[in-house]
């Protein structure tokens, strides 16, 4: 008898979990990230780092939910936009196809334009691009377009204190720029050359030039032309391998003159592009403080995980990658209107702070239904009503012996 | 002279008239804009010339004899500047890397031919099936290219920054030598069309295929013949882009397809000599127009004067040449 009460005992306990389990699964949120890549085309380069930073976050989430008890997963599935609009949208189908319900990426505004426009502003999908061209801010989104990263308008502001802090003063001093004549660069000169001119300094330029032409010659002829106090070129490094090639030919180039924005922030200058084009060039990137404990874990999760070196704006893709799965734990839904409604209410200012070290402890307060305020590795994201960025802080950085080193770091803000 | 070589003489004539012309627009300039500035303009504006021409000639080259709008020609530059670099990453120095890729670039034209426009000629197939064929081709090279070598910017390793400096006038190393070949090669395609046996029979071809074979040309030769230099062109004009310009990536020849078919159509299409002027042209115009707009304009320069040009000569600059002799 005693072997019979036991195996009953046995059966019914297990049973009993089965049941809890089963109903614990059925309340899983599972929710698929749809990483819009950039794997081939003009910003080629960044994508792997972009890549291995949203993969370390829904690996670290994953971790964190599972040990607080929390039952959400996240998983992230992939697609090439190429660098262009329609090849980004279709990239976007396909992957709503295969279940997203969120996007973290693209890197290009008009393939961000063209996703919103063609898809995820009537499926309420919420993006997180890391274009930073105020261009993306000509569509109505409907509140689904959020920035971890900053937007060109606060960039401009620290392009131009790179330029002043580098010259010593802006007054009266003429700064020449030149753009590859899309969004990113178009955007970036206007706000640029107001707060160059709002500082007392005068403009040269711009020199606008087709990324598909043939040679860059006269170009570069016209950039170091009447031999300006410094230069802003606003490029993406293959057309910039051929207009820095060209502006060394000119024999009048100093590149210690040279300021260039985040797209040209490199760990190490690729080989395509003259190390004398940028050797002594300054510039500016979304940085993030790296004495925080959060940046720390960041890199730490980044080092064991091998593979590529830290890249422009890598701790933006995490953080838009936690944000969003923070989000999901708040709907306690992958429903992509849900996890829109969450956002605000994962980036409260005023509510708890939690950071990427305290994962779990901010996944269990979101389940619990509170408020909070997540600090990100790149700092603390208050979203303006249109879902940028007020305040941002950057990075000002030198190249030397063809690597990339970061002198001081400054916030700007609206 | 005129009566023993006539499509020389009607060639010269167009050209020594165009020369005058652009002598005279660059002295206008010069006044305008200063002796310098108009004589930097000028040299970069040859560069770009010396590109356009070179491409162009293959392309004029095909269109002329063959009848097709070779929208793969592009892709023809990509796959000889990416054979060269495939070549290169096996130990062989550059320039003879770059020379067995020409090599080995005709010969894909060739093959090409044999598997994909030879079967479309047998069905004769018509101008927009052709094109629509080229269209695929180019697609399938350049995707065939990305699939081996990926997408990203590929370094070519030669010096892109060494220049030659003469007073205020500066011209890149490499660039001043794509300049120099892509006129030689274009003049000698030119020459050998007009004065060798091959020429006359390539040009039997153009002006109409039955009749050559009446007269008893191996037609199927000669458009062998055709292939195996346009390949080889194209070729030759990739590898000197990529070494000039210092890095390549895939869709570098699709991008230039477009000048380089203004550069053929404006000079008459069919006309080798007529592929280096219209370069010539469209490499000049664009660049001087930087002097008076925003470089943002310089691509347009080209297709407008096109347009322009074609109103008022709808044959080309050559071919009305041709056309009046």
């Amino acid at each position: 008898m005693n072997w019979r009460r036991r195996f009953i005992a046995a059966v019914s306990v297990a049973a009993l979990a089965g049941i809890l389990t089963s109903s614990a699964l059925a309340d899983e949120v599972a929710l698929t990230i749809g990483k819009l890549l950039e794997l081939t085309g003009p910003l080629s380069e960044n994508a792997p780092s972009q890549d291995k930073a949203i993969n370390i976050a829904v690996d670290y989430a994953n971790q964190a939910a599972q040990s607080a008890g929390v039952p959400i997963k996240a998983t992230a599935i992939s697609a090439d936009v190429q660098g262009d609009p329609q090849a980004a949208l279709s990239a976007a189908r396909a992957l709503v196809a295969k279940g997203a319900t969120v996007f973290i990426g693209p890197s290009i505004t008009p393939e961000s334009i063209a996703i919103a426009n063609g898809l995820t502003i009537q499926k309420k999908i919420t993006v997180w691009p890391v274009g930073t061209s105020m261009r993306l801010r000509t569509i109505k989104d409907e509140g689904t377009i959020f920035r971890t990263v900053p937007p060109d308008s606060l960039q401009a502001r620290a392009v131009a204190a790179a330029v002043e802090d580098k010259l010593g003063a802006a007054k009266g001093k003429v700064l020449s720029i030149a753009y590859r004549n899309e969004p990113y660069g178009e955007g970036l000169f206007k706000d640029l050359s107001a707060a160059w001119q709002a500082k007392g300094g005068k403009i040269q330029g711009p020199i606008v030039y087709d990324p598909t032409q043939a040679t860059f010659d006269s170009e570069a002829q016209q950039i170091v032309d009447n031999n300006p106090d410094a230069y802003v070129v606003i490029d993406y490094p293959d057309t910039f391998a051929k207009v820095g090639a060209a502006l060394v030919r000119t024999g009048k180039f100093d590149p210690s003159k040279l300021v260039v924005p985040d797209a040209l922030a490199f760990s190490t200058v690729p080989s395509n592009i003259p190390p004398q084009a940028l050797e002594g060039a300054r510039g500016t990137r979304g940085g993030s403080d790296t004495s925080t404990q959060a940046y720390k874990l960041f890199d730490d999760l980044w080092q064991k995980a091998g593979g590529v070196e830290h890249f422009a704006l890598d701790a933006n893709s995490f953080d838009s990658t936690t944000l969003a799965i923070l989000a999901a734990a708040a709907a306690k839904s992958a429903d992509p209107a849900a996890i829109q409604g969450k956002i605000h209410s994962v980036t409260k200012p005023g509510a708890a702070k939690y950071s990427p070290t305290n994962l779990g402890d901010a996944l269990k307060a979101v389940w619990a239904g509170q408020p909070i305020d997540y600090v990100g590795v790149a700092g603390a994201f208050e979203f303006a009503p249109n879902g940028d960025p007020t305040i941002s802080r950057f990075d000002i950085f030198e190249y030397r012996d063809g690597k990339l080193h970061v002198i001081k770091q400054i916030d700007a803000a609206e | 002279m005129e009566r023993r070589f006539p499509f020389l003489t009607a060639n010269a004539r167009v050209a020594v008239r165009l020369t005058l012309v652009l002598i005279l627009v660059a002295i206008v300039l010069a006044v305008a804009r200063g002796p310098v500035a108009v004589g930097q303009t000028t040299l970069n504006g040859l560069v770009a010339a010396g590109y356009f021409s070179l491409g162009a000639v293959g392309l004029t080259l095909v269109f002329g004899s063959l009848r097709i709008i070779n929208f793969a020609h592009g892709d023809l530059l990509t796959l000889g500047a990416y054979v060269t670099l495939g070549i290169s990453a096996i130990g062989l120095p550059f320039w003879p890397a770059a020379a067995l890729a020409i090599a080995a670039t005709a010969g894909i034209a060739l093959v090409l031919d044999r598997i994909v426009w030879e079967p479309m000629r047998r069905k004769r197939a018509s101008t927009l099936q052709l094109f629509l064929v080229a269209i695929g081709l180019a697609m399938v090279i350049r995707y065939t290219i990305q699939f081996f070598a990926g997408s990203q910017p590929r370094s070519v390793g030669q010096d892109v920054l060494s220049a030659i400096v003469v007073g205020p006038f500066h011209l890149g190393a490499l660039q001043g030598l794509a300049l120099i070949v892509g006129v030689a090669a274009a003049t000698l395609v030119g020459l050998g069309l007009a004065f060798t046996p091959f020429g006359k029979k390539i040009r039997a071809l153009a002006d109409d295929v039955a009749l050559a074979e009446v007269s008893g040309v191996d037609t199927r030769r000669m458009i062998r013949l055709v292939w195996l230099v346009a390949g080889g062109l194209a070729a030759l004009a990739g590898v000197l882009y990529a070494a000039a310009v210092g890095s390549v990536n895939p869709n570098f020849g699709f991008l230039i397809l477009l000048s380089l078919f203004t550069a053929a159509v404006l000079g008459g299409i069919g006309n080798a000599y007529g592929a280096l002027a219209g370069g010539l042209i469209v490499g000049l115009a664009q660049e001087w127009s930087t002097l008076f707009f925003n470089a943002r304009w310089k691509p347009v320069v080209g297709f407008a004067i096109l347009i322009v040009m074609l109103l008022v000569m709808p044959r080309g600059i050559f071919g009305s040449g041709r056309a009046r002799s």
